[in-house]
């Protein structure tokens, strides 16, 4: 946990996926999570968390569509950041790669 | 070549991919466009002229130049001359030179790189990115 400030916020938010998470949504998931004031880390079933900026990381949970994701925030845009990626889950295409 | 332009007024850290192989460098760059949703200046090079497993310096300072936008280029190299002819190009280069080389697995490490780059990322971040391949397990 880093240290506490007036803008630390720490958001979690659970997301059934749509579709399962391949290459393709798990590239949406760590540009959402990339270039906002936020760390956002993601989990299934209790395991261990991956951090969201790292693609190969996402794509290495096997995570498949049914199951809920754990995604939570840390930050100042910690709000923003865990709802875009939520939402990228969400409505994650059932496409191939 | 494969190549996408980024869509966001912000230029973006440009990724060269440099194999002996051109259908090598040109799928791996084929594939991390695709993850990064086409938002990133991508090219793989690689073979002779005349379609044979080589690499040329040439090609290289071209393609390094085709991606360049003010943010800095990564070049991932794959293998011997591919990595031998990407630190004769760093030699070439002044100081200061926004261009940096990375150690990291090449598909997973360009994947990596291409993704960090379209989310707007510092070049350092995108080496980090791409190094930080070598960690992550697929199984």
């Amino acid at each position: 946990m880093s240290a506490s400030s007036d803008h630390e916020v720490v958001v979690e938010e659970a997301a059934v996926l749509a579709a399962d998470l391949h290459a393709r949504p798990a590239g949406q998931v760590t540009r959402a999570a990339t270039g906002v004031d936020a760390r956002v880390w993601l989990s299934v079933d209790g395991r261990d968390e991956v951090n969201a900026r790292s693609v190969l990381a996402v794509m290495g949970l096997g995570a498949v569509a049914g199951q809920t994701v754990l995604v939570r925030g840390e930050g100042p845009r910690a709000a923003e950041a865990v709802a875009a990626v939520a939402s990228i889950l969400r409505t994650a295409e059932a496409v191939p790669g | 070549m494969t190549e996408a332009s980024t869509s966001s007024e912000i230029p973006t850290v440009g990724i060269v991919l440099i194999s002996h192989s051109r259908a090598i460098a040109e799928g791996a760059a084929d594939v991390a466009a695709q993850v990064s949703a086409g938002a990133v200046r991508i090219v793989g090079v690689g073979g002779t002229e005349d379609g044979r497993l080589g690499t040329s310096l040439d090609a290289l300072v071209g393609a390094v130049e085709k991606v360049s936008a003010g943010a800095g280029v990564l070049i991932l190299p794959d293998l011997g001359s591919a990595v031998l002819t990407a630190k004769a190009f760093l030699a070439d280069q002044e100081d200061g030179t926004d261009v940096m080389l990375a150690d990291a697995p090449f598909v997973e490490g360009a994947v990596a790189a291409a993704v960090t780059a379209s989310g707007g990322a510092t070049l350092a971040e995108v080496v980090a990115a791409a190094e930080g391949a070598r960690d992550v397990r697929k199984l």
